[in-house]
This record gives C-alpha cells, sequence and structure tokens, in this order.
C-alpha cells in the first residue's frame, strides 16, 4: 500500500502505450484516469487552484521528456559544487517538506512520471561514452525522492542492473523513505549508493511531512548494508533550532550503533538555504513551519543561508562528531564557499573541479576497497 | 449556483426594475423606514459628505428601494441617502417599494449590490462585509461567491482572495478602520488575520502612530510574527516592552523617527547574532576616529571576508590626508582587530 494518496492519473495520448505507464496503471488500479492532450492546458487549470503543489502531490501525470534527461547539477553561483549529474525521470516528490525547493522550483504541480525509459537510458549511455576517463556521479534524488515512489514507478529497479555494466559510473539514490525492500534481491555490483537525508526526529516529524521517521530509514540503511550497497549520508538541510546540538548529536550516534562507517562512501553537510521567493510559498503551506525562523540572510548567488558563523559552528561540530565515529569519514560540504570549507576543515578545494577529482578518488578507493 | 443560474438572477432583477418603472415611484415618509435594519446594508464608514451637499444642491436623482415591512419599510439600496435626508430633516423621499413577498432576500441584496457598482463602488471593507454576507447570512456557496461576485468587485477568483477578505469583516473595527484609512494591502491583511484579536489591537497601537507605508508595515508585522513564533510569547507582550513602549512616548520624535527606531529594535530582537556583530563593528569603527569623508564597510551580512573601504574629497589637500590617514591605519592595532574579525 502506498504510503501517500493518488486522487487521479492524468495520462498523456503519447505516454499511453508506453510499457511503464501501463505498469503504472496496473498498480494503482481504481485511480480515475484522465487522458490529456494538452499539458499546458492541464497545468493552467490546476494553477488557480488553493495550493496547487499540495494537490499536485495527490496526482499522478504521466508523460514524456522532451527535454535533455541528464543534466549537472545546477549547483550554485560563487560556491564550491562537486560536480553530480541529475537525472530526471520523476519530477515532484509525493512526501511534503516545509523547506523542500522545489516547491518555489517547478512550474508543473504535478506528480510527474516519465515513462519513455529507452529515451533515457540511450541518454545516459551517450553521456557516458563522452568521459570514458572520469568517474561520474549520477543520481534521480534532486527533483524527486529516489525511492518513495518505487511501488508503482520501479526506475532505481531498472537502473541499478543498468550500472552495474557502466564502468565509469556510479548511481546514487538519495531518499528519506524507507522503501528498500525491492532493492535488497537485486545484484548492483557496488555500483549503486543509497543515501538517506537525515535530520533528528523532531525536525523529521515537525518539518518533513510524509517521510520515514529516523529509526526506520536507519534500519533501511542498515538492510542495504546487509545486501553490500555502498551507502551515503546527508545532513542537509541542516537546521539551527533550540537543542540542535543534542538533536544532531544523538542522530549521529544512533546512525553509527547500527551502520558500519566503513560501509558509507560520502556524508554531505548543507545549512538550510533557501531562493527568496521559497518563504512566501512555505509559510503560506506549512503555518506553523520553523524553518524560516533562524538568521538568514541572502548570500552571493541571492539564496538565504545562515549567518556565516552560525554555519561555520554548525559544520565544525557535526564534523567533530563525525570524525569522533570514524576519522576516514569523506565528509563534504554542499553549496559552500571556499571561506566556510577552510574554516571548517583548515583547507579547501581549490574550484568545482578539484572537488570533483577528490569525490573520483574517493569512489575509486571505496569500490576497490 | 452557477454562472448560469446567476444570469438568470440578473435577468430577473432587470424584469423586476422594469416593471417597478412602470409601477412608478411612492414618496414615502422618513419615520416609516427602520433604519436600524441593516440586512442589506454593506457601508462602512461612508463619506456623506459630498452626498449632502450634493442632495442640498439638486436633491436627489434616483429613488431608494424599500421593501414593505410589518409597520414599515427595509432600505433595500439607498442607505446613505435616507441618512442624509434625515439630517436635512426631510420628511419624506422617493422611493420604488418593493412588496413583502415580490422577492426574496437575496435577490434584492444582489439588486442593491449591482446598484451600488454602478454608482458609487465600494471601499474594501463593504467588500468584505458583503462577500462575508454572502457566504454567511446568504448562505451562498464559497465557489459561487468566488466565480460570480469576486469579479463583481473586480477581484481574482480563487478562495485566497475570498479567505482574505472574509477574514477582514470578521476583524475589529478600529482595525478595519486602519485598513481603509491607510490603504492596507491584501498581504499585510492576511498578515493581521493570522493574529489574535488581542494582538492585533496590540499591533495597531503600535503601528498607527507611526504613519507606516506598506514595505514598512510588512516589515514590522513580519518581525513581530517571527520574534513571536521564535520566543513563544504573544505580539501583545512584544509590543509591550518597555524599549518599544519608551519608543512610542518620546513626544519630540517624528513619525518616522519613531518608525525608524522601532524597526532597530525589532530587527534587533529578530536578529540577535548580527545585531551583535553590527554593534560589535561600529565600536570599533568608532575606535578608528575615521574622518568624516572617510567610511569603512563590513561585507554584507558578515558573508564574505574583508573590508571596504569609501572615501570623498574635493581638494588635492583633503586627497592627500586621507591617504595619509589610510597609510597609518597599518599600524593601529584596533584596525588589524577590525580586519580579523571581519
Amino acid at each position: 500500500m502506498l504510503p501517500f494518496r493518488i486522487e487521479k492519473i492524468y495520462l498523456d495520448e503519447k505516454a499511453e502505450k508506453d510499457p511503464v505507464s501501463q505498469t503504472i496503471l496496473k498498480a494503482l488500479p481504481n485511480i480515475p484516469i484522465e487522458t490529456i492532450r494538452d499539458k499546458r492546458a492541464l497545468i493552467k487549470r490546476f494553477s488557480s487552484k488553493p495550493d496547487p503543489i499540495g494537490i499536485g502531490k495527490k496526482h499522478l501525470f504521466l508523460t514524456h521528456f522532451y527535454g535533455r534527461h541528464l543534466k549537472p547539477c545546477p549547483g550554485t553561483s560563487n560556491h564550491i559544487c562537486c560536480g553530480y549529474h541529475v537525472i530526471n525521470a520523476i519530477t515532484n516528490c509525493p512526501l511534503d517538506c516545509s523547506y523542500c525547493v522545489l516547491q518555489g522550483y517547478l512550474n508543473n504541480p504535478f506528480l510527474t512520471l516519465y515513462t519513455n525509459w529507452q529515451d533515457l537510458l540511450q541518454e545516459i549511455d551517450a553521456f557516458l561514452s563522452t568521459d570514458c576517463q572520469s568517474l561520474l556521479r549520477l543520481g534521480t534524488g534532486e527533483l524527486s525522492d529516489s525511492l518513495a515512489l518505487e511501488s508503482i514507478f520501479p526506475l532505481s529497479q531498472m537502473l541499478i542492473p543498468f550500472f552495474t555494466e557502466r564502468h565509469n559510473a556510479i548511481l546514487e539514490l538519495k531518499t528519506k523513505s524507507a522503501n528498500v525492500n525491492s532493492l535488497l534481491h537485486l545484484n548492483h555490483w557496488g555500483k549503486t549508493v543509497v543515501s538517506w537525508s537525515l535530520n533528528p526526529p523532531q525536525i523529521i516529524e515537525e518539518e518533513e511531512k510524509g517521510t520515514a521517521p529516523l529509526k526506520e530509514r536507519i534500519e533501511a540503511a542498515r538492510r542495504c548494508q546487509e545486501k553490500g550497497y555502498p551507502l551515503g549520508f546527508h545532513f542537509d538541510p541542516i537546521i539551527y533550532h533550540e537543542g540542535w546540538e543534542k538533536g544532531y548529536r544523538e542522530t549521529i550516534l544512533q546512525l553509527f550503533k547500527q551502520i558500519d562507517p566503513k560501509r558509507v562512501v560520502w556524508i554531505s553537510l548543507g545549512g538550510f538555504r533557501y531562493p527568496p521567493k521559497l518563504k512566501a510559498i512555505a509559510e503560506e503551506r506549512f503555518p506553523k513551519t520553523k524553518v524560516f525562523l533562524g538568521e538568514l540572510f541572502p548570500g552571493k548567488d541571492s539564496k538565504f543561508r545562515y549567518l556565516k558563523e552560525i554555519r561555520v559552528k554548525m559544520y565544525q561540530k557535526m564534523a567533530e562528531w563525525l570524525r569522533e565515529v570514524d576519522p576516514d569519514l569523506f565528509i563534504y560540504l554542499c553549496m559552500e564557499s571556499k571561506e566556510v570549507w577552510e574554516r571548517v576543515f583548515g583547507w579547501n578545494p581549490e574550484n568545482n573541479r578539484h572537488l570533483n577529482q577528490m569525490f573520483e578518488k574517493r569512489v575509486r578507493k571505496f569500490l576497490d576497497g | 449556483m452557477t454562472n448560469v443560474q446567476w444570469a438568470m438572477v440578473i435577468y430577473q432583477l432587470r424584469i423586476h426594475f422594469r416593471m417597478g418603472e412602470m409601477k412608478g415611484i411612492q414618496k414615502i415618509l422618513i419615520n416609516q423606514i427602520d433604519l436600524s435594519d441593516e440586512t442589506f446594508s454593506v457601508n462602512y464608514l461612508p463619506d456623506l459628505h459630498r452626498l449632502r451637499s450634493s442632495i442640498e444642491q439638486i436633491g436627489m436623482m434616483q429613488p431608494v428601494f424599500l421593501r414593505k415591512k410589518l409597520g414599515g419599510y427595509q432600505i433595500v439600496c439607498g442607505f446613505r441617502r435616507i441618512s442624509v435626508m434625515k439630517e436635512l430633516e426631510k420628511s419624506e423621499i422617493e422611493s420604488r417599494v418593493f412588496e413583502d413577498k415580490e422577492m426574496d432576500e437575496f435577490h434584492l441584496f444582489s439588486l442593491s449590490l449591482q446598484e451600488n457598482l454602478t454608482t458609487r463602488g465600494f471601499n474594501v471593507v463593504e467588500e468584505a462585509i458583503a462577500l462575508e454576507k454572502l457566504i454567511h447570512y446568504f448562505q451562498i456557496h464559497p465557489d459561487t461567491v468566488i466565480h460570480t461576485f469576486l469579479p463583481l468587485f473586480s477581484l481574482e477568483t480563487n478562495e485566497k482572495i475570498l479567505n482574505t477578505y472574509l477574514s477582514l469583516a470578521q476583524m475589529e473595527d478600529e482595525v478595519k478602520t486602519y485598513v481603509l484609512k491607510e490603504g492596507v494591502s491584501r498581504s499585510n491583511i492576511r498578515r493581521l488575520s493570522g493574529l489574535t484579536s488581542e494582538d492585533r489591537i496590540a499591533v495597531l497601537s503600535l503601528v498607527s502612530p507611526l504613519k507606516l507605508g506598506e514595505n514598512r508595515l510588512r516589515e514590522a508585522l513580519t518581525f513581530l510574527e517571527e520574534i513571536s513564533q521564535r520566543d513563544q510569547c504573544s505580539v501583545r507582550e512584544i509590543v509591550r516592552r518597555p524599549e518599544i513602549q519608551g519608543i512610542l512616548f518620546q513626544k519630540e520624535l517624528t513619525p518616522i523617527q519613531k518608525a525608524e527606531r522601532v524597526k532597530k529594535v525589532l530587527k534587533a530582537h529578530r536578529y540577535p547574532r548580527i545585531h551583535q556583530l553590527e554593534e560589535a563593528f561600529e565600536k570599533r569603527k568608532k575606535n578608528l576616529n575615521l574622518p568624516s569623508h572617510l567610511s569603512l564597510h563590513h561585507q554584507p551580512f558578515f558573508e564574505g571576508r574583508g573590508l571596504t573601504v569609501e572615501f570623498q574629497f574635493e581638494t588635492m589637500e583633503e586627497y592627500r590626508t586621507i591617504l595619509s590617514f589610510l597609510s597609518n591605519l597599518v599600524d593601529r592595532e584596533e584596525f588589524r582587530e577590525i580586519l580579523r574579525s571581519s
């Protein structure tokens, strides 16, 4: 059973005959279906409704993706970014985090599943063939949760075997769910990193509606660890709140009671940040949210971040607690300035390329080890 | 009610109106009109001055609409005119009278809205009262109100707009008056609607004497709301803090000066850490005794490293003096400290 409610399916007539569409429709019987010819008219119909974002999460749209399925992670200007690549096969997310940047980012409010998988795979192959020397990192978890829809849209089950045969790439599935059952029987050959975004239970409860509780996420990670998957963890967004030190420290301790740090390929740290227009949208949808109550100010990329000294303190503490668990953990900062890197770690990547190279080295060592 | 049904209502009103014209206009004694019956009224702070002088000069140009009721008449349309005529001590008024059962209350209310729209229009509070009556008194479905009545007031057809107006209709009279007189925007009305009645009254006591523009009002409301949420205290507790009340009671300050100081206090409460950094920076800067044409700035929000120096000069002598001052700063410990901490 789905942990969320789908009220209606909109089926683009061009996607009607795709095997993927048929699989989804079988997985969701008794849900009304409307065939769509004009996607723009559909979006327009919903944009005047109150909370189109909330409504969109309950409405599936099956269509083809005509643009580039694979894009460099947009990252952010004037900050160090890691050279990640984003696979666009799903946009929007059934989970409903108050701070989610997608609320202000996507024009199409629907939970949109792109069913032209063959085009996607061809594009990934073409992309990987252009750079056989590097070890590229690709993931599905930027414009949606990688695993939340797995029971109806088994994209990861298709991508995991696909990546076992690609020597110069690694797939990351990033989630806040605990939906790993379908992954456990697959041969992955270590070429898929399953990663979780983590926050203390209080933040999960107050700000991450519809996501799995911390305990369940850790338990799911442990099950993936047992099956030999490399693991990743993202403390992102770190939210500054009363009692944050206790909350995050206990989260780290709880995590590594079950997880072997040697099986963790990377850990990211990222303070809560948001583009200017998100606040009004999120506050309207989540009147009780507390995420905007910190001291957040616009930076060089126009995104709001915590005051630098607050971020540095949070990262220093987090890094310290993680190093106490295992000094060899590969920890990086997401969308941060060189200065902050320097103050947290005592060094900084020279540029995005440098950080990308460090990742490559880390992943190769991990895979070889 | 669908749009088609609404079109039917309008059609019926037109027919009635024409029949009414045929029936002719009657003169009705004003003392037979029940002025306290406000079933069809949406008046809020009507400006009677212009109407009075118009009626004095050329008399009433249109008849008022009344409905017969037990022992007299109920006003359907023309509350302001009847009020002025009474003030002018007129004994009777030209009226189009509807029989008791001639038309139901909702049709009469619709007629009243239409008539007023074509003559005087409504202010924002009157629009709110009208929408509130449609929903709560006449029990019209919100979807119908959104799609049929919001366009009458030239408002966008969505639930958020309707809710904003309904919340305004529920607010205290002093708040409604403030909204009307200061032309408060819909986004700020929504902010006010998020407060409790006591908090709204307290906010009014703060913002009313400050004569805030829209942006300043939004800023003040946001600060108050966020401090209240973060510190888990009521907005009125924040407003009553001595450092804020002290500013309001300083008679020598102009409203603009008071507004500036209140903003500073609220900002310091909302962003305590950056306020401390600003204060420490200003203190160190003061110790440098910078000449008047030279200023020193930290990076915006202390995000980047380094300082910015800005200076202005008119003569070579001034230029030389400033350069010499800047050059001497290198050896001063206060300057090194300010650079280290920025």
